[in-house]
């Protein structure tokens, strides 16, 4: 059994062998940004959720005109084939390869493994920051088939549709591992989503080396929580990072049709007046 | 009451930088932030933890011969931006005496506008670490 689109991702290898390929960019994209600055794959771009992929004022993401920009500012054109890498098992390589699909890029990667294994494997890493030809990048409209607001997940809900949550047990169980007085991650309660099974998106990663499992190991752990390939799913985490690499992996891996990634996410949830929640 | 001097000096010094001065600044308090002593790897089962980062983060913290507090931090290397904020708080605090290490305000920070330059969820941990760093303290003081 191999994994149902393996065109989807690469290994550390060929991204070797293809530094120097023009129709070919390179993407970190890390939870800590200032890894890139401290060393990368040589001719890779940075893009960082934080500060290039979200909207300067709203909590989005940016429109299509500004996502236009920043491909067209990386030298992206409509055919080029974007590998996207980052650290800590590719939480937020996944969630920029998501945004990227958002807008229509479709000829998109993610480097199994991410930056653990190349660091592993001690491929070189550089310091110096490329620049390239700006381009004039055409997105398409939003593809809503991926992404899910809080209205769908109050109808997933309702017609009784699989939620996935990916976060840590004791984010799923509510148990709150603050201490009075400064803040924590953004909720006002905690819980998870009613009916939502836990599947820590952790789960889907061989720890040793941040690569995905084998297809057999990821069949076992969705299918085994009723998570199947026939159903509508949500998936959800606290900002929407964790769930993007859960939904690759059910999407590409697996091959499932209809996955979405509610990038609301627990933030949202955990906030909203009169949304149900269970502990 | 004032900010430790030492503390205010680097708080007036950032506030005063461009985002990317401040993103160089990060790096350099986090390649700058010393690797926990050797004698003291044994202990971090016992260091307090930071469980509001996302990065496990261990403090330790000990009482000189003076009477001020040293810290230890022990913080990965992948982890840059939590290393170059806990950096910044490991820079001025060190060798104060526990009354003016609580006394800091966890808004200290605000002149700063870290914000422009790393997520809120950073600067939560960031404050997070503030908060466990005084309790090392005083257990260390005690």
């Amino acid at each position: 059994m191999s994994y149902a689109h393996p065109e989807f991702l690469v290994d550390t290898e060929w991204v070797a062998n293809h530094l120097k390929d023009a129709s070919v960019r390179i993407i970190e994209s890390d939870e800590d940004p200032l890894l890139y600055a401290i060393g990368h794959i040589e001719g890779a771009v940075q893009v960082d959720w934080f500060t290039t992929l979200q909207h300067p004022l709203r909590r989005d993401f940016l429109t299509k005109e500004q996502f236009e920009e920043v491909a067209s500012k990386l030298g992206i054109t409509n055919d080029t084939t974007v590998v996207f890498y980052g650290d800590k098992s590719n939480w937020f390589a996944a969630y920029a390869l998501w945004l990227f699909q958002y807008y229509g890029h479709n000829n998109v990667k993610i480097m199994n493994g991410g930056r653990i294994k190349w660091e592993q494997e001690k491929r070189p890493l550089v310091k110096d920051v490329p620049s390239y030809a700006a381009t004039s990048y055409k997105a398409k409209e939003a593809n809503q088939s991926i992404r899910a607001f809080r209205n769908d997940v109050f109808k997933q809900l309702e017609e009784k549709k699989p939620l996935v949550d990916v976060r840590s047990p004791k984010e799923y169980s509510g148990e709150l591992t603050h201490m009075p007085n400064y803040p924590q991650e953004g909720a006002t309660r905690a819980g998870h989503i009613p009916t939502a099974v836990s599947i820590p998106w952790a789960q889907a990663v061989n720890e040793a080396d941040a690569t995905f499992k084998t297809p057999e190991e990821l069949r076992a752990l969705y299918e085994g929580k009723n998570i199947k390939a026939d159903k509508e799913i949500i998936a959800y985490c606290r900002i929407g990072e964790r769930s993007s690499l859960t939904w690759f992996v059910l999407k590409y891996l697996l091959g499932y049709k209809n996955v979405k990634n509610y990038d609301g996410s627990w933030t949202e949830w955990g906030n909203l007046v009169d949304a149900p929640i269970e502990k | 009451m004032p900010l430790p001097a030492k503390l205010q000096e680097i708080v007036d010094d950032i506030a005063s930088m461009s985002r990317e001065e401040k993103l160089e600044t990060l790096i350099a308090y986090a390649e700058s932030l010393p690797n926990l002593p050797e004698r003291l790897k044994e202990e971090r089962s016992k260091m307090e933890s930071v469980p509001e980062c996302m990065t496990p983060v261990f403090i330790i913290a000990e009482k000189d011969e003076k009477g001020g507090i040293i810290f230890h931090l022990d913080i990965p290397p992948q982890s840059p931006t939590v290393r170059g904020l806990a950096s910044i708080l490991l820079n001025g605090l060190n060798g104060l005496s526990l009354e003016e290490i609580i006394s800091v305000p966890a808004d200290f920070y605000h002149p700063m506008n870290l914000q422009e330059a790393v997520s809120q969820q950073r600067i939560n941990g960031f404050i997070g670490v503030l908060a466990h760093m005084k309790q090392a303290a005083v257990k260390a003081a005690s």
